[in-house]
């Protein structure tokens, strides 16, 4: 148990990232030995069975990440990747033969107009010849940042490029500048429809209200619904993770579970291993890493707990407890019933398409906002106005072959989610939620009943309400309960992600030491495999990735002076 | 607005490849329970290519360690504690003991402990089980140190190592014990019954009652001769429990690992409809999803029910094979499981200070009748006030179970009950629930309901929910009896593993040598199919292995 191990490179936190990663070094023939801390990987790609035969997904639910190179580079259907296209069939025929999507609002159900889909598949790329869809969603999680000696403006920006390639009528400067709401006053009408996208993006990271954050926000919002639509692998998101994972272990990664980490071990200013923290199963033994460690965990912990005081700057320490953590935390609620959910007769028409409430106007959205954001403490609205998003198990999973619930006579909804101020910042402390706990679950029933009937005794069978500060202790990545990492404003995206020296992925001063967590890493969250595929790029330039012919560089990757270019066309020699 | 046909394609999916509707194989497996998951890493270290189908969404079967107290605290839902991890090939064979994985063995394996405050414990060291029998009976204590000698051999020498060798009929079985003392020992037991074993050895009620429940907690009938060997068995591993630090879930993992790293593939969220036949023969499985996997054969660790009456179909067996699986009976009583998770860990009221550390407490049984009475009740469908059970506090060994903001502990009580019940589950199940949080603060006082943040009961029905091949609730997929054991599990044609049925074979609980995380259905499968493929073995027997097949089988 005692002696020492050694890898090429150790990979702190098996997560999505951490995973992912994990996957392509292997795949470089690395040697890759993933720690987690928990008793089950995959971070918070995670399903759950809490009473036999129901199933939860406490976390992530859908896929947005459809775009990604993965698929292809890490060829995932050979470890058994399956979907279930069931809402993207249902979403995308719809869709496409021109059905309406309601949209659920305080009078009832409101309807988008063509002025809005026409806007919207334009903006999204669908409309290009040929569509360009793929290209702009590539061009704005999978790409890595620049390098610093390249000014970042709308003529280097990935997606700026795009636009103005293939559609010039779109660029404009002011996409830079814009918040969502601007853009979408640009090219839709009906305001429901834009609440209706700003609250996804805020639910997908970016909100519809931040500053300069526009297109991101636009495309994780086009991710979702127009690329995926609500898919959901075979075996919900933990079935996506295990595709990852099991290609990472076929290309010969090591993965060990309850095996926290105690530090990252640091020595002439390199990162040389960690130590296990001494009730890991695998005892407190040490990790060589001969070429890099990856923190895939949080940033904050990371510099905090991991990296000795000795090793950072203060300055730098200052602004790591600085990122802010406020725009993604949520409450997730899970409903067992005898009856499923039905919507109110008020709502029923909308019972296929209608996911998030209230969609009625900006005041709605801006009063939930201050509330949350704002006053930062428990929800002061009334309940039968307090917005929340309903990814529906009912909706989404093809009752035939993948149903949630084998539990005869029983119906499960997993999740209904709403935003509420993230622990560190609630004016009453950060366990108030907790305390209040049950206060909060009846408020959140109260919240959903306003559109949906069945959320009472006898009918309630179980409600599983999930808190903040429950999320980021049972899930110790989840930094502040926070879905996204650090809050994915313009501050702390692309290249100011999470910091702007750090925002290849490197750690000034601490060389072999690499970046690879949502909070730590452009573009943060949503399972995309975007941080493992952009992170590659940054380790082929250090010489420590070389990748075979399955390796294609991201076309707006701009390689770094003096290093070794990602791009496989330019040959290996530095430049 | 009109949309192009590329487009409409981006919007309803096929955005990127997936596994194959049509694939080829050397060999499925069907079920990743740990038999399968053993079958399967063999095979695919050994260069066959093969594809495990699971139809949950994690594997491991029995091997589950989940959040069923959600949120925060983990639970081995099934499986806690390892019987035979000093004897499994397998453990060796794949070197998982340096794979981060670590068994616990504590040397207090289990206490009982009494209403009157006194206990009685069941140790891995003889000299601390005979210390705590002196104080009710120096004579039995006696005894007991004795009768250890003598059996531990026959678990050792003989039981363990031919878990994992072929079933022989009883007649070469006879004639084989005739060749060592140990061996004629084993086979007087095997006629006796475990309550005239244990009332003929020990005359304290107490030290019966504890070597009672001990010896039959698995399902054995204490009544019913022709298992006796069973008895050293169960009491021996009783003594020599493990956990597996980090939840008996790392152990499927760390199987599963060796699977894909050999090129091995695994699909959960995937239940097969249909074992397809060709010419009478297996000829590889049919997914619920709409997926065909061909291969040359087809492993099943399902039931005997499912495998050959859901998957193959009664009208592709042949007569004798299709009635002994319509005879074959589940087991007599299922599992009633408390999970708790707690503020504190549960104090029992005990003189006996380390009875506090035991990694098995049984309370709530006074006496031996008491013990029969309650069984009997179980047997007949009903469970009575003089219930009592066996309970493990499992943070108190392993603390990565517990991720709550305020801290806290996971136990569980687990007792005997009936698959069907007057009333019902849905309506008993709450009840009990009171029932047993009374009996477990009346033996552990702390343990108030004050204490408790979160409970969860799993009946019988939830077993068969969460895994449905336990049908009926039955852990080992069908009852330990004579007729149901060894070479008869599951019936005279299967118990090789190899089926009638041509590239068809079995390696689940129902198989020979049966459940409870053996190891040996999956190992003996592997070795047969291994050899009926025609592929090099990269694994030899162990040497208590050889040494019992020089001894008996030469």
């Amino acid at each position: 148990m005692g002696e020492a191990e050694r890898y090429d490179i150790v990979i702190i936190g098996a997560g999505h990232n951490g995973t992912t990663a994990a996957a392509y070094l292997a795949k470089c023939g690395l040697s890759v030995c993933v720690l987690e801390e928990r008793p089950e990987c995959g971070g918070a790609q995670e399903n759950a069975e809490p009473i036999a035969g129901v199933h939860i997904s406490p976390h992530a639910v859908a896929l947005y990440g459809g775009a990604a190179p993965g698929w292809e580079q890490l060829e995932l259907w050979r470890y058994g990747s399956r979907m279930d296209w069931a809402a993207q069939r249902l979403s995308g025929e719809g869709f496409a033969s021109g059905t309406l999507l309601g949209l659920l609002c305080t009078d009832g159900v409101s309807y988008a107009s063509a002025k809005d889909f026409d806007g919207w598949l334009k903006l999204s790329g669908m409309l290009g010849n040929p569509p360009f869809i793929k290209e702009l969603l590539r061009a704005t999680f999978w790409s890595p940042p620049h390098p610093p000696e390249v000014e970042v403006n709308a003529e280097t920006i990935p997606f700026m490029q795009v636009y103005k390639e293939r559609m010039p009528e779109v660029w404009t400067e002011e996409l830079l500048e814009w918040d969502m709401f601007d853009l979408m006053d640009e090219y839709m009408e009906t305001e429901p429809f834009k609440i209706y996208q700003a609250y996804i993006a805020w639910m997908s990271g970016a909100a519809g209200h931040f500053e300069g954050m526009a297109i991101p926000a636009l495309e994780s919002v086009v991710a979702a619904t127009l690329y995926t639509t609500g898919t959901v692998p075979m075996g919900a998101i933990h079935g996506f993770y295990h595709t990852l994972f099991r290609c990472a272990v076929a290309h010969g990664a090591i993965f060990r579970t309850c095996c926290p980490v105690d530090e990252i071990i640091i020595r002439h200013g390199r990162a040389v291993g960690v130590r296990l923290r001494d009730n890991a199963t695998w005892g407190n033994k040490v990790i060589w890493a001969d070429k890099a460690v990856l923190s895939a965990t949080d940033i904050k912990q990371t510099f905090n707990k991991l990296i000795g005081p000795q090793y950072v700057d203060p300055s730098v320490r200052k602004r790591v407890d600085d990122l802010s953590l406020k725009g993604g935390t949520l409450y997730v609620n899970a409903f067992l019933t005898r009856e499923p959910l039905r919507y109110r007769a008020k709502f029923k028409e909308a019972e296929q398409t209608g996911v998030c409430y209230p969609m009625d106007s900006r005041e709605i959205y801006y009063e939930h906002v201050a509330d949350c954001m704002g006053v930062q403490g428990n929800p002061t609205m009334p309940p039968e106005r307090y917005p929340w998003l309903w990814a529906g198990s009912s909706r989404i999973f093809t009752p035939e072959y993948h149903s949630q619930c084998t539990r005869p006579g029983m119906s499960i909804e997993s999740s209904i989610v709403c935003y509420v101020p993230p622990p560190e910042y609630h004016v009453d402390g950060p366990d108030a939620i907790n305390k209040d706990k049950n206060k909060m679950d009846a408020y959140m029933r109260q919240a959903f009943s306003t559109v949906v009937e069945g959320l009472e005794e006898p009918n309630l069978v179980h409600h599983w309400g999930l808190t903040p500060q429950e999320q980021e202790f049972r899930n110790t990545g989840m930094l502040g309960g926070t879905w996204y990492g650090v809050r994915q404003c313009r501050d702390q995206w692309w290249n100011e992600r999470p910091l702007p020296e750090m925002a290849r992925y490197r750690v000034p001063g601490i060389d072999g030491l690499y970046l690879c967590h949502q909070s730590s890493a452009h573009p943060g969250g949503l399972c995309l495999m975007a941080i493992g595929y952009n992170l590659m790029h940054i380790l082929i330039e250090d010489g420590i990735a070389e990748p075979g012919d399955w390796w294609y560089a991201s076309p707006w990757y701009i390689p770094e002076k003096g290093k070794i270019s990602a791009v496989p066309r330019e040959g290996k020699i530095p430049v | 607005m009109e949309l192009t046909k590329h487009q409409v394609q981006l919007l309803t999916g096929g955005i990127f490849d997936e596994f194959p509707r049509e694939s080829d194989w050397d060999a499925i497996v069907i079920g990743a329970g740990p038999n399968g998951l053993m079958t399967a890493a063999y095979l695919a270290k050994a260069g066959v290519k093969v594809a495990v189908i699971e139809r949950r969404y994690e594997i491991g079967g029995g091997l589950v360690t989940e959040e069923i107290l959600f949120p925060c605290y983990y639970s081995n839902a099934h499986v806690i504690y390892h019987l035979m991890v000093d004897y499994m090939p397998v453990l060796k064979d794949f070197n998982l003991d340096n794979h981060g994985m670590a068994w616990v063995k504590p040397n207090l394996q289990t206490a009982m402990v009494f209403e009157d405050g006194g206990s009685l414990l069941l140790t891995r060291m003889v000299e601390d089980t005979r210390d705590s029998i002196m104080k009710y009976s120096v004579k039995d204590a006696i005894a007991f140190g004795k009768l250890m000698r003598t059996w531990r051999k026959i678990v050792d020498e003989i039981i363990a190592p031919a878990t994992y060798i072929p079933a022989m009929s009883p007649m070469d079985m006879a004639v084989a014990m005739e060749r060592t003392a140990v061996g004629r020992e084993m086979m007087e037991l095997m006629e006796k019954s475990p309550l005239e074993i244990i009332t003929d050895i020990f005359e304290n009620d107490r030290v019966r009652a504890l070597m009672l429940y001990v010896s039959c907690m698995w399902g054995l009938d204490p009544r019913e001769t022709g298992i006796g060997f069973f008895v050293p068995l169960l009491l021996h591993r009783g003594m020599n429990k493990c956990y597996c630090y980090g939840g008996s879930h790392k152990f499927a993992g760390a199987l599963a690992r060796e699977i894909v790293a050999a090129g091995g593939t695994i699909l959960d969220t995937c239940e097969v409809t249909k074992v397809i036949m060709d010419n009478g023969r297996a000829a590889g499985v049919e997914t619920k999803e709409g997926r065909t996997l061909r291969s040359k054969v087809v492993i099943s660790s399902l039931d005997p029910h499912t495998t050959f009456l859901d998957l193959v179909g009664s009208e592709n067996l042949p007569g004798t094979l299709k009635e002994s699986v319509e005879g074959w009976s589940y087991d007599k009583w299922s599992f009633y499981t408390l999970h708790v998770a707690s503020k504190e860990p549960p104090q029992y009221k005990c003189q006996e200070p380390w009875a506090n550390e035991s990694f098995m407490t049984i309370f709530g049984i006074e006496s031996t009748d008491q013990l029969l009475a309650h069984w009997d009740n179980v047997v007949s469908g009903k469970i009575g006030d003089n219930f009592g059970g066996h309970s493990t506090c499992e943070s108190f060994f392993d603390p990565h179970l517990v991720h709550a903001p305020w801290g806290g502990h996971v136990s569980f009580f687990q007792m005997h009950a009936p698959y069907e019940i007057p009333g019902g589950w849905e309506k008993r199940s709450p009840e009990l629930q009171e029932a047993v949080l009374d009996k477990w603060q009346k033996a552990a006082p702390n343990f108030t309901r004050d204490k408790i943040i979160d409970t969860n009961a799993e009946t019988p029905e939830d077993i068969e929910i969460r895994l449905p091949n336990m049908r009926r609730g039955s852990i080992k997929h069908g009852d330990y009896k004579p007729t149901q054991l060894g070479y008869f599990r599951p019936n005279t044609d299967c118990s090789s593993t190899k089926t009638p049925i041509e590239g068809l074979y079995v390696c689940g609980a129902s198989t020979y040598p049966g459940g409870l995380v053996l190891g040996g259905p999956g190992y003996l499968a592997a070795n047969k199919v291994a050899e009926d493929l025609g592929v090099k073995k990269w694994w030899k027997p162990t040497p208590e292995m050889e040494r019992f097949t020089k001894t008996y089988l030469e």
